[in-house]
């Protein structure tokens, strides 16, 4: 694994931070819905979210986007159509996707938006198309829509897919986002404590804070690596190890970057929920960084796992 | 335990069964104020109001043991949580009254809390004033008999439906830091007040920005002498910190007990989780009691910050596990009433009432004894 760009995914990169300094409805705004059709619509047609179908690109590349997308402060649905779906033969034009697992009757993450929803039921997977008269939509706490299929009769199916190569991309799409998340959620708190005084002093001044946020950012920095090199390796070890990895240090750095907000960061006014709110949700996904753990102790040693 | 605190818990549980509401409490606006101001009627109505207060403010003067057990069937019964827009009157401003006011205070603002006729807020936080309660701004202007008051508070939880306020204003002009300060009686229906509300985490408008022009309060509302606010402000916050803590957690254990029963065994890696959180809960209750039984009736010593300390993160820790138990997207965990809010909410335990870092402070300086940390000059 080379850890240096190569001209090409840095001209990518920063085409990429072009489109996404523009502006965007509500962009500025905290209280503003956080879903932003509009951006996915934008990063859909510049071709970013089909990244992994071009030639000369692949996974990594696709990860790399996920990542600087998650850092933006409005939610869009990039990692499911830019990391699963190349893999499973769906076409592009096919997305946004919602994922579940189990059943397709329980609640899924962007299904009021998605064309095919992704059902992992342990053994077997399905790619089901989405109705949308039968979408209903859920209430939620965590910045992500929510909704879930109303009915009993199975939706139609696009594809059987590979239900292992859809856990495989789905733990590394998830470590990829939380690595975005978590990486915008510490900067916008470095920058607090930077400024905020207390005591006479800046906030980052005193070594209790101090300590607290150079060991956050010891677990969003190799996140980012752990899931990047996911991406890269596209095996089941790696991809497991990421997602434990991100699923397992989330709640720790949640908590300790709204401490260091203050009251503020209890607010709606602060932006800090638009990353917490997704790493919440990230963290209960696939069974949670237990079953994730399963899965890599499965990869790594198989003859003791059967 | 004695057959006396056996008869007094089954005669509270009876009592709890047939007048607990059976709607949750409403998270903010008029329907929250009324809703408490009922349910404090109703336990006046039942003899069950003010357990701790002396009878002369319409309290029942009972002992700390029977207190305990009250909590504990008000738990056990899902009561209206004691965190809602009665907390301040009851915890912070009522025991204040009793440790720093004038008698002439205690006869006028006592019996109304006890009697659920008024909501009282707090307003301690500034902008630039929340941990570092020392730099607060907002001004008290002696003018004759009146304080006349400018400026501004923030994070004051249900301002915006409360009638009074315990407020915390830098009473002389000339000092700084600690010294000058005063603690003040102020009504929230006063000309020249401004409230705010906040949409918090949840969603919820239940803390407030609150605004002072020239807002004239008569100089008899000072509690514990004028510019001797400190010392009024530490014995609120010893209250907070310490006794205060004691019914949130009692409501708190009992609600992991039932993520414990609603866990399946085939979880066993939560189960486990959550069997540790109900031990640690088990452990921090037994400190809480200790606490309770040793500073009966007296102001609370430092050593409440652990007790605040080590409530709050368990709360953290609990409500994140409650939302991995039933999945992000649950009913038990949508909704107002949910254990999403309650994960949102437990955010603020670490923050209100003293950060975790302020708390952490107490403990070495206060309570082991330690070097203090280096100040810088203001």
């Amino acid at each position: 694994m080379n850890f240096a760009l190569s001209d090409e995914q840095q001209a990518i990169l920063d085409g990429l931070e072009g489109l996404l300094q523009q502006p965007v409805e509500g962009a500025t705004d905290p209280l503003s819905p956080p879903y932003s059709e509009a951006l996915e619509q934008r990063l859909a047609d510049a071709g970013y979210l089909s990244i992994a179908r071009e030639d000369g690109f692949g996974t990594l590349d696709a990860g790399l986007i996920v990542e600087r997308i998650a850092r933006a402060p409005q939610v869009v649905e990039a990692a499911a159509t830019a990391l699963i779906a190349p893999a499973l033969g769906l076409p592009a034009e096919l997305r946004p996707l919602a994922l579940v697992s189990d059943s397709w009757q329980k609640p899924a993450r962007f299904l009021p938006q998605a064309q095919v929803l992704l059902v992992d039921q342990g053994d077997r997977a399905l790619a089901l198309a989405v109705d949308p008269e039968r979408v209903v939509p859920g209430d939620t706490l965590f910045a992500y829509p929510y909704g879930r299929l109303q009915g009993s009769a199975q939706p139609t199916v696009l594809a059987e897919i590979d239900p292992q190569v859809l856990r495989r991309r789905w733990r590394m799409a998830l470590a990829v986002e939380a690595a975005g998340c978590m990486a915008a959620a510490l900067a916008l708190v470095l920058e607090h404590v930077r400024t905020r005084q207390a005591f006479g002093r800046p906030l980052g001044a005193f070594q209790a804070i101090q300590h607290r946020l150079a060991m956050a950012a010891e677990p969003v920095e190799s996140c980012k690596w752990l899931a990047l090199r996911a991406c890269w390796s596209d095996n089941e070890l790696d991809a497991s190890l990421a997602a434990t990895f991100a699923q397992s240090r989330s709640n720790a750095l949640t908590y300790d970057l709204h401490q260091f907000s203050g009251a503020m960061g209890l607010t709606l006014e602060y932006p800090l929920h638009r990353w917490t709110y997704r790493l919440r949700a990230l963290v209960g996904e696939l069974g949670g960084a237990s079953q994730q753990a399963r899965a890599a102790a499965e990869a790594a040693w198989p003859e003791t796992c059967a | 335990m004695t057959l006396s605190a056996d008869q007094f818990r089954q005669s509270a549980r009876a009592w709890l069964a047939d007048h607990v509401p059976n709607e949750p409490a409403p998270r903010d606006g008029k329907a929250a104020r009324d809703f408490a101001l009922a349910w404090q009627r109703t336990q006046v109505a039942g003899g069950w109001a003010g357990l701790a207060w002396p009878k002369a403010v319409g309290g029942q003067a009972l002992s700390i043991q029977e207190q305990i057990i009250w909590f504990e069937e008000c738990a056990r019964a899902q009561a209206p949580s004691p965190l809602g827009p009665l907390f301040v009157g009851l915890n912070h401003a009522g025991p204040t009254l009793f440790a720093c006011g004038t008698p002439e205070q205690q006869a006028t603002h006592l019996p109304p809390i006890i009697a659920g006729e008024v909501l009282w807020c707090q307003g301690f936080s500034e902008p630039g004033a929340g941990s570092d309660l020392a730099g607060v701004r907002t001004r008290g202007r002696v003018d004759g008999d009146s304080l006349i008051i400018d400026g501004q508070k923030l994070w004051s939880s249900y301002a915006d439906i409360a009638d009074w306020q315990e407020v915390l204003v830098r009473t002389d002009p000339d000092s700084s830091g600690h010294a000058g300060l005063s603690w003040v009686i102020l009504p929230m229906r006063a000309d020249g007040v401004t409230v705010r509300p906040i949409r918090n985490l949840a969603g919820a408008q239940s803390f407030c920005e609150v605004f002072y022009d020239s807002v004239r309060v008569p100089l008899d509302h000072v509690v514990g002498g004028l510019h001797n606010g400190w010392a009024t402000a530490m014995s609120t916050l010893s209250f907070e910190r310490g006794t205060a803590t004691l019914p949130l957690l009692i409501e708190l254990v009992a609600r992991i007990e039932t993520l414990c029963a609603d866990c399946s065994r085939e979880r066993h890696q939560l189960r486990a989780h959550l069997v540790g959180l109900r031990a640690e809960a088990a452990a921090i209750l037994a400190m809480n009691y200790r606490f309770a039984l040793d500073c009966d009736r007296g102001v609370p010593d430092a050593s409440g910050s652990m007790l605040r300390l080590s409530f709050a993160e368990l709360a953290q820790r609990a409500t994140s596990a409650a939302i991995d138990l039933y999945g992000i997207a649950a009913p038990e965990v949508l909704g107002l009433h949910g254990w999403g809010y309650e994960y949102l909410h437990a955010f603020t335990e670490t923050i209100a009432g003293g950060t975790a870092e302020i708390q952490r402070n107490i403990i070495a300086e206060r309570v082991l004894g330690l070097p203090k940390e280096p100040r810088a000059r203001r």
